[in-house]
């Protein structure tokens, strides 16, 4: 049985998000191909528990659109982006 | 309508060209700069922003039209700084431009009030190099930034 082509999410961090997990951006497996962003949110904190607290606080934004719900699918080659509370001005 | 991001300085009297017109009567200019203040590090010496570019020029660009449709607003200029940003320079500016002052007036606040919490904007005090210490013949004190 060969390997199984896992392909990539990009992820985009900013303010507390990118402090938290050190990059601005990482390029995350889409596994299982089935990710919604609630999975994809889970995975970010078990792997990065400094960012868990951001993420509760955070909108996030897939492919330009901001989300209003995790039970979106997010599919290899999507953009997903954490916003932490905004802080204009 | 001028919505800008922009790593350079913010120009006051280029804003107000922008908001010119005939018939405009009401012109409110609001200018945020960065305040000196006190914090458990210190003195701010200067804020760094940080933009989710695409979406925060979007952002603006709503907030513009929104101000249009509930202000009638004629003129309006959403500008933001990025990067790093001294104290006493602007960091925004928001202007509007509309027939009278009393519409003038409440989309300025409507828009700077929707900026802080609808623009994917973020500010954070830069990150200060350690300085090696030096003694100080009359003890500490002093302002921690120039």
């Amino acid at each position: 049985m060969g390997a199984s082509m896992v392909g990539h999410v990009t992820v985009l961090f900013f303010a507390t998000a990118r402090t938290a997990v050190g990059e601005p951006r990482l390029r995350w497996p889409c596994d299982p191909p089935t990710m919604t962003a609630r999975t994809l949110v889970r995975s970010l904190a078990e792997s990065y528990p400094k960012l868990e607290p951001t993420l509760r606080t955070s909108r996030f934004v897939l492919n330009g659109r901001y989300l209003a719900s995790l039970a979106v699918r997010v599919r290899a080659g999507d953009e997903f982006a954490v916003h932490p509370p905004y802080g204009g001005g | 309508m001028s919505v800008r991001l922009a790593r350079g300085r913010l120009s006051v009297s280029a804003a107000m060209r922008e908001l010119e017109g005939p018939g405009l009567g009401g012109v409110v200019l609001f200018v945020g700069r960065v305040r000196p203040d006190v914090t458990p590090r210190g003195r701010v010496a200067a804020l760094e922003y940080e933009a989710h570019q695409e979406l925060a020029l979007a952002g603006l660009s709503e907030l513009g039209r929104n101000a249009r449709t509930r202000f009638g607003a004629r003129r309006v200029i959403l500008w933001h700084r990025l990067g790093r940003v001294p104290v006493d320079e602007a960091s925004v500016i928001v202007g509007v431009a509309t027939g009278h002052r009393a519409e003038a007036f409440a989309a300025a606040r409507f828009l700077i009030e929707e900026l802080k919490v609808k623009v994917p904007i973020w500010k954070a005090e830069p990150a200060r190099r350690a300085r090696p210490r030096q003694p100080h013949p009359r003890g500490p004190g002093g302002r921690s930034a120039g």
